[in-house]
């Protein structure tokens, strides 16, 4: 009964990773119509020196883990909002979590707007505070265009974390509430001494989930900037793209796939040891 | 192993292997066998797209078949095609523009290709640098050749060979908005025809009128971005990259950085739009000037309603103005229409392709009532005549045309413009100093060319 499992799993998963990383050695464009020659280590040397490799790193460092950080401390203080709300108040736990289920094309489309230079309401509204004298150019900006797409990545996340988080806090024994009450323990140091330590082990998986999806996330950044200006947004997972589908150049771009997938590989380990803890 | 082999003979293993459920061996024999027969035939034979009573079923893969705007107008032209040719039918397949070329390497890869693309600018060049096209001088006769434009066949040729014919001309030029001119004081029948002049032209746009956009320019990272300043690169004498590599950090290179940077600070420029977003901004008079393919007649009208004498009383084209190399460009990103070498209807393939470009019918109805575009023939009669006769049109054919120039497309083209849109932007955006960048660009373009 294991071997059509294992079939099923070499076809759709090990095939892939094993020719990309055979590609990965190769120099391979279909456009010069020659067959892959191969390179060795080559892509790999390449990539070292290749300054766009590491601007994409760190953009894709910047955007998963920023993402995952403030998604992660919005999402608990929302939690903690509303854990008490009941009757017909528990609808706004329910509306909270309406940017979860939106499509991330959407969510990309309404930052765009939001943010536009001329037309969005985040200028305009930082105009009429007298924050800013001159509109911002959010998506076109070196410096901003990143924090940007990170807003909009948070909008669309925290929802999950506030579920999460939720689920945590109705986890935590009302023994323990009562006990920590009875200590006159309230508000923040209830939230922070008793709750919170309750939470831990929920936020690091959730962490760890959304920290591999963000890694994976090419959807919102592509629809929002398509990686630019410049090379300011793009991460590991655009530029692959672009290398492999614009440029054609599939055996850098495998390369570049392989240090993605092993990057990858860590985090997932790091969320099975965790999961076999928590049990 | 013993244990496996007792295992597999408990009778329980039995009863599995022989489950009332099961179809018995030879229903399962004549399902394979059914399923290999189908595998066979998808997999096609000798008269693939030709029916039992000879008609012929050409597929196309197009994006005028997924856009709102042309979907009628193309549908409409192909039925009038299978009309008049009741052996061929067309088989249409939607493919977005910016998908197109990525879809047809990949499906030359697959051994896949369909029998006729629509392709432009630099995807044609990339489908072509795979050997997938087929050399068009052995199906279309020398008549049909000699009837379009000597350019567009220079620019559908490849390594010697005519492997793409021109279906429309869609050549980009300098649209200027006279109403916007003459109230900023300056005169609305002598549009710029310098940098110098474009750049007094623009500051007094700016201070006439603070808030529209003075000059509409793409320069999104993508190949079409890099179409669309090769123009401007090459007459201020830049071309960052070409048959002999890159060439980025060049003085004429850093002038034309220093100008786009001149351009962004002054905001004479709006970085980040498409050209397409910039359309309806124009049909509100909220662009003066606006570097454009002649599409944008037909966008504006569509969008504020105007008739065309109203158009032509607010806008006029001319080329581009020129920089310190004194030449004005402009490169031709109209549409072209490719076969295959899979195919097995290629002379099929080639009566639709005479159809779509040359014929009276498809070019009124579709290339210029749909696609609101030039169409390549060089001696137009009829109705086509009659259609061309308008100042936009002859400033197009007359003047802009001449100025044709193709960049290096191809391989070289897929691998180089990335580094240099990247670099323009970084330009546009951040106030990066121009030497820098062109520096900067150099070096990722020796390492992407590489």
């Amino acid at each position: 009964m294991i071997l059509p499992a294992l079939i099923a799993i070499g076809v759709v998963i090990g095939y892939p990773i094993v020719r990309a990383i055979q590609l990965s050695t190769t120099e391979f464009n279909p456009l010069a119509g020659a067959d892959p020659t191969p390179v060795g280590t080559a892509n790999f040397e390449q990539l070292v020196d290749d300054p766009i490799f590491w601007e994409a790193l760190r953009n894709t460092a910047i955007y998963t883990f920023g993402s995952v950080a403030i998604a992660a401390i919005i999402g608990a203080m929302v939690a903690l909002l509303v854990e008490n709300l009941s009757g017909r108040a528990r609808v706004v736990k329910t509306l909270l979590l309406t940017p979860w289920a939106v499509p991330f094309v959407v969510v990309a489309f309404l930052f765009r707007y939001m943010f536009d230079a001329q037309s969005g309401v985040i200028n305009a509204l930082l105009m009429d505070l007298n924050i800013t004298d001159q509109p911002v150019d959010w998506l076109v900006s070196s410096t901003w265009a990143l924090p940007t797409v990170v807003a909009a990545n948070v909008w669309a996340q925290t929802p999950f974390f506030v579920l999460v988080f939720g689920a945590a806090l109705a986890a935590v024994p009302n023994e323990v509430i009562e006990s920590a009450r009875v200590d006159s323990t309230r508000g923040l140091a209830m939230a922070r001494h008793i709750k919170l330590p309750y939470m831990r082990n929920a936020a690091l998986i959730a962490s760890l989930l959304m920290v591999v999806a963000n890694f994976n996330d090419f959807g919102k950044i592509w629809a929002m900037t398509e990686g630019g200006p410049g090379y300011a947004t793009t991460t590991l997972v655009v530029w692959v793209y672009r290398l492999a589908f614009t440029s054609f150049e599939l055996g850098y771009a495998s390369a570049v796939g392989v240090i993605w997938l092993v990057l990858l590989l860590l985090f997932a380990i790091a969320y099975a040891r965790m999961l076999r803890r928590g049990s | 192993m013993q244990r496996y082999s007792d295992r597999e003979n408990t009778s329980t293993n039995r009863a599995r292997r022989h489950h009332p459920l099961s179809p018995p061996l030879g229903l399962r024999a004549l399902a394979g066998a059914g399923a290999l027969a189908l595998l066979m035939a998808a997999c096609g034979g000798d008269d693939a797209g030709t029916s039992e009573d000879g008609t012929v079923t050409l597929t196309f893969a197009n994006w005028a078949d997924t856009e709102d705007a042309t979907r009628p107008g193309l549908q409409e032209t192909l039925e009038q095609f299978e009309e008049e040719h009741p052996d061929i039918k067309i088989e249409s397949e939607g493919i977005g523009f910016s998908d197109i070329g990525q879809q047809m390497v990949q499906r030359v890869q697959a051994g896949n290709p369909p029998d006729v693309a629509q392709l432009a600018g630099n995807d044609t060049f990339a489908v072509a640098s795979t050997e997938a096209l087929a050399p068009l001088g052995e199906h279309l006769d020398e008549e049909t050749i000699s009837a379009v434009n000597p350019a567009d066949v220079e620019g559908g040729t490849y390594e010697g060979e005519l492997v793409a014919f021109p279906w429309i001309d869609s050549p980009q030029g300098f649209w200027y908005n006279k109403g916007l001119m003459a109230d900023a004081g300056l005169d609305p029948e002598q549009p710029p025809e310098t940098i110098d002049e474009l750049m007094d032209a623009l500051a007094a746009i700016k201070e006439e009128f603070p808030g529209i956009t003075p000059l509409g320019l793409d320069v999104t990272n993508r190949p079409f971005g890099l179409g669309a300043n090769w123009a401007w690169m090459k007459t201020f004498g830049a071309e960052p990259f070409g048959e002999s590599g890159a060439n980025a950090n060049s003085p004429e290179m850093v002038e034309y950085l220093s100008w786009m940077s001149e351009l962004a600070s002054n905001d004479y420029i709006e970085p980040g739009r498409k050209i397409g977003e910039f359309r309806p901004q124009a049909a509100q008079d909220e662009v003066a000037f606006i570097w454009d393919q002649d599409v944008f007649q037909g966008v504006v009208q569509d969008t504020n309603g105007m008739s065309d004498e109203e158009f032509f009383e607010a806008w006029g084209v001319t080329t581009l103005p020129t920089g310190p190399s004194g030449e004005p460009y402009s490169v031709n990103q109209g549409h072209q229409l490719v076969i295959f070498n899979n195919s097995e209807n290629k002379e099929a393939a080639a009566e639709l392709i005479e159809y779509l470009s040359t014929s009276e019918d498809a070019i009124v109805d579709y290339t210029m009532d749909t696609a609101l575009a030039l169409p390549p023939v060089t001696e137009p009669e009829g109705e086509v005549a009659e259609l061309m006769d308008t100042p936009v049109r002859q400033s197009f054919i007359e003047d802009i045309n001449p100025t044709f120039t193709v960049p290096p497309y191809g391989q070289t083209f897929s691998a180089g413009y990335g580094p240099v849109m990247a670099g323009l932007q970084q330009i546009v955006t951040s106030g990066a100093d121009p030497a820098d960048v062109a520096e900067d660009i150099q070096s990722k373009l020796e390492s992407a060319l590489d």
